[in-house]
């Protein structure tokens, strides 16, 4: 009897599904914020003691978003993800209202013309569209699940895109390139969340096709007035920034300069000429190309497999994900991250035209890490709920 | 719970290959745009962040034939202020007003400027600067630069010329030997930011500057000095417009001094060293500075008159068609076809042999000697002497020599020609092809230019000169040093006679165009010692009023200059005995 309790107390201990933590995801999540911290401050520093006095302005302010993201990061993994499930009609209200402020009330505060914080009278408090991708991402996870089985059918996934459409619509309108990131993270967990193949192909074709289009024959379509050259301004400072170097093409070229002539190992770290203002504002969108003369192509494709490491991450834990709102949740965020990271590195070599779109964890922007910090929470709660039996 | 399914699973996969694809895509960018552009971009960049600053070469010094330093360099500090690394704007105005003698108002109009570096004062002395540098004031720099200083003021101003803003030669020897003298400018490449802020912690690339070689001169300062003082009292004397020396070794062309009085001042080259009654434009203003630079020894011809009679006289020794004793008669004039040719002497000189003509400086005596020549041989000893070309002196702007055509010159043309005149050609010419008949014939070049020193005192460049030898005989050369010693001992140049040194020498007077102005250029040209010349000195005066004749005005001033400078160059004189008094 007390041998057969002492089997079974065995057998329990060893059948006990263990919690799985992704500590790998943990460890590059942690790398890279502060390796982000010293290229912010790298970046930054010059322009920081011209600007304000003080070489430390936007590390701090940066170090400060950190702390408070990764707070919130441990405080949101801890949470069992299922509670947001509830949460996801309230977070797409709340985004639609908050958007609604900052584009129609004094609530939005406007930078370099275009409406993008919301905060009161001075004080701006964050970059509404940082926080839409949460909501967005919580929004479509929750409608997936809830729509899973017919979520095959035409109807059910034009649905789902009118429901996230007037989100992306009111980002779109002040943030260009956020509302592409937007409807790319609708796309893409559609594209996971459904059987079909083919659908999702042809418009990724279709879209291919019409900027192939509009890049080839941009001359043409000029000349005969269908779209007015400032309409493709982005897409001819792209074919030629040399030519246009007043007109936009400065920030792209500088990038290039920079990237250019980093080499194979860099200048080292410090050593980037063209942060000395050349490259404007290159702590922000820009921030890879001086990773990039900094480090050289050995640092730049380091920190690219660091961010393969991490998406890889998101599809183990999206894998093994207890449910599908789990899996949903983690391929939202991994969407996300894979697009702002294959976007901003294409913008700043000048491989897409350019949009301005920040380098995850990396560029400066304080809402960007903490919201940011907060997916990577979610994505931890899902991985932690994932039992295993050893 | 909706549970993940198999197809999930890889869809998600797919998604991971296609972001893999999209990072290799990336990578691959990257490796194009860091390896295989990594050059052109690197280039543009540096381009970009690269600012270069001139360090200025000091030019080379000129010094005479004693060693003694006649071209300098002074230094002088340019004084700027750089607005944004000034921290005490009201010192700073206060301090540089008051030290540079600039107003308030404009220091402070220049030290609130947004800019990165505004003059205050430049050419300022070293002393002030100096002074300003020890005051250590933010956003003050004081740069050192280089200005060309001539110690002697208007000494041999025509010959030495004087450089411009960029220290580059302007005329003169400063022109010539620009190449020797200018030197290499070193460069300081430095890094900027994008606001063209010097980057203090980068490393500079410093290429040193490499001074201009040194240039040693023929030119004595001393006798330069005696040559000017009495080229400028005849010229008072005389109220002449302008008055030329040149002195210069015959055996082998080294000018000891060139004098073109009045001179000017090399450091104020830009103003007129006269007084002007009359306002000009800039453009009239010009020229007159022009015209005062002009060093009329070489840049201006003129009709050289009796003292080419040299020439004529050695020409037609050579060709045999005269010799010392032959006997002429001169009626005071010489018909050569239709024209009668007037001898200055109106009453004529008689009969006389060809020595006397000389003494004489008779007319007919050379139109005769020219006309046995024949156009053709006249031709042929110009030619040989050198004397239609330039001499190649190293000065800039060399005037060559307007003769008749040989297709158009007729008897009368020969005739004038003979005693110097219907043609032009410089002093320079002139002394340079008696030298070359008096020295034994060789044909030397006249110039300045020893030799070139580095800026360690290396010699580098011995600098040697064409000549061309037997250009007449030594015999000829032997007579005609006879026949100008004794023009000097008993014909028109005895005034140029100095007790105890045997001269030699020929005199002139030439009626300036138009003839009817009655103007004149009187000249002499006398060498000594006779039987061995070691100096030959040619000396015009433009334009002398009252008594102008060359043999009067001319030939003392020579004979004065050579009293001074002969012992100087240790040439003895020579014991006058009873006998050899006597003898003369």
């Amino acid at each position: 009897m007390q041998m057969g309790n002492k089997n079974d107390e065995l057998r329990k201990k060893r059948n006990k599904p263990q919690r799985y933590y992704d500590y790998g995801l943990l460890a590059v999540i942690i790398f890279l914020c502060c390796f982000g911290l010293i290229m912010v401050y790298s970046s930054s520093s010059y322009a920081a003691q011209i600007k304000t006095g003080d070489s430390l302005f936007y590390l701090k302010k940066q170090g400060f978003a950190l702390i408070l993201g990764i707070i919130c990061m441990f405080l949101v993994s801890k949470i069992d993800y299922h509670k947001f499930a509830k949460l996801a009609v309230l977070a797409y209200i709340l985004a639609i209202v908050l958007m609604i402020l900052v584009n129609f009330t004094p609530l939005g505060i406007e930078y370099n013309g275009k409406k993008r914080w919301f905060g009161f009278g001075s004080t701006s408090l964050f970059q509404a569209a940082e926080a839409v991708k949460v909501a967005l991402i919580l929004s479509l996870a929750s409608l997936v699940n809830k729509f899973s089985k017919k979520i095959d059918m035409w109807k059910v996934q034009l649905l789902i895109f009118a429901i996230q459409a007037p989100l992306i619509y009111l980002v779109l309108d002040n943030n260009l390139s956020s509302g592409i990131i937007l409807f790319g993270i609708v796309f893409l967990v559609l594209f996971v969340a459904s059987r079909k193949k083919a659908r999702f192909i042809i418009a990724v074709a279709a879209v291919a096709a019409a900027a192939v289009f509009i890049t080839v024959f941009s001359d043409k379509i000029i000349e005969l007035h269908i779209l007015k050259e400032y309409q493709l301004e982005r897409i001819l400072v792209w074919k030629n920034p040399t030519a246009y170097a007043l007109e936009g093409g400065h920030q792209v070229l500088q990038g290039l300069y920079a990237i250019g002539s980093g080499g194979l190992f860099g200048k080292g770290l410090g050593e980037s000429m063209q942060k000395l203002g050349f490259v404007p504002e290159a702590q922000n969108d820009m921030i890879f190309s001086i990773i990039c003369e900094e480090l050289g192509l050995f640092g730049a494709i380091c920190v690219i497999l660091l961010f393969l490491f991490m998406i890889w991450r998101f599809v183990v834990i999206a894998n093994n994900a207890p449910d599908l709102f789990g899996a949903m949740l983690v391929v939202g965020i991994m969407s996300h991250i894979a697009l702002q990271v294959i976007l901003n590195i294409a913008v700043v070599t000048n491989t897409i035209p350019n949009t301005g779109i920040t380098l995850p964890f990396i560029s400066y922007g304080g809402t960007s890490v903490v919201f940011l910090m907060m997916e990577m929470g979610a994505a931890l709660s899902v991985s932690n709920s994932i039992k295993y039996e050893r | 719970m909706v549970p993940n399914y198999t197809f999930h699973r890889r869809k998600i996969l797919i998604m991971f290959v296609t972001c893999l694809a999209g990072f290799g895509i990336l990578m691959g960018r990257l490796g194009y745009l860091m390896l295989f552009q990594s050059a052109h971009y690197t280039a543009l960049a540096q381009e970009l962040h690269e600012r270069e600053r001139s360090i200025k070469a000091a030019r080379g010094r000129i010094y005479d034939a004693n060693g003694t330093i006649i071209a300098d360099n002074k230094t002088v500090c340019t004084i700027s202020v750089i607005h944004n690394q000034i921290t005490d704007a009201e010192e700073v105005i206060g301090v540089l007003s008051e030290k540079l003698e600039v107003s308030a108002d404009t220091v402070r109009e220049k030290v609130e400027k947004y800019s990165s570096r505004e003059i205050i004062k430049s050419n300022v002395d070293k002393s002030v600067g100096d002074a300003v540098r020890a005051c250590d004031l933010d956003g003050v720099k004081v740069d050192e630069d280089y200005k060309r200083y001539y110690p002697f003021g208007s000494l041999a101003s025509k010959v030495l010329g004087f450089t411009g803003g960029d220290n580059q030669g302007i005329i003169g020897l400063e022109v010539m030997y620009e190449d020797y003298l200018k030197g290499e400018n070193g460069t300081i490449l430095t890094q900027t930011d994008a606001r063209g802020v010097e980057i203090d912690t980068a490393a500079e690339n410093r290429i040193e500057p490499v001074d201009g070689c040194s240039l040693y001169l023929s030119l004595d300062v001393n006798i330069q000095k005696y040559a000017e003082q009495a080229a400028l009292k005849v010229m008072e004397q005389k109220n002449a417009k302008k008055v030329s020396m040149i002195i210069m070794n015959p055996q082998n062309g080294e000018i000891m001094a060139m004098v073109n009085v009045p001179e000017f001042d090399l450091n104020d080259p830009f103003t007129l060293n006269y007084q002007m009654d009359t306002s000009v434009t800039d453009e009239e203003y010009q020229d007159l500075l022009n015209k005062m630079w002009r060093n009329s020894c070489i840049n201006d011809t003129y009709e050289p008159g009796s003292t080419f009679k040299i020439i004529t006289a050695a020409a037609g020794l050579e060709e045999r068609v005269v010799s010392l004793t032959d006997n002429f008669y001169c009626p005071g004039y010489k018909i050569v076809e239709d024209r009668r040719i007037h001898c200055h002497k109106v009453a004529g000189h008689g009969a006389e042999n060809f020595l006397q003509g000389a003494m004489n400086s008779c007319n007919p005596v050379f139109i005769e000697v020219g006309l046995r020549l024949g156009v053709t041989n006249t031709y042929k000893y110009f030619n040989q002497f050198g004397l239609l070309g330039r001499t190649g002196i190293d000065l800039p702007g060399e005037a060559g020599t307007i003769m008749h055509k040989q297709d158009n010159m007729g008897e009368v043309e020969l005739a004038t020609v003979s005693f110097g005149q219907s043609f032009q050609i410089t002093p320079m010419q002139l002394i340079t092809t008696a030298s070359s008949i008096i020295n034994g014939g060789t044909r030397i070049t006249p110039h300045f230019g020893v030799e070139v020193q580095n800026s360690e005192e290396t010699v580098i460049e011995k600098l040697s000169y064409d000549t061309t030898e037997h250009i007449v005989s030594e015999e000829t050369s032997e007579t005609m040093r006879y026949i100008l010693e004794q023009v000097v001992a008993e014909g028109t140049g005895h005034k140029a006679y100095l007790e105890g040194y045997r001269i030699g020498g020929k005199t002139a007077t030439s009626e300036k165009l138009p003839r009817s102005e009655n103007k004149y250029i009187s000249s002499f040209i006398g060498f000594a010692p006779a039987d061995n010349p070691q100096v030959i000195a040619l000396i015009t005066i433009d334009e002398p009023e009252g008594i102008y004749y060359g043999g009067t005005i001319a030939a003392p001033v020579v004979a004065d200059v050579f009293d001074n400078i002969l012992p100087y160059l240790g040439i003895e004189r020579e014991a006058v005995t009873e006998e050899e008094t006597a003898e003369n």
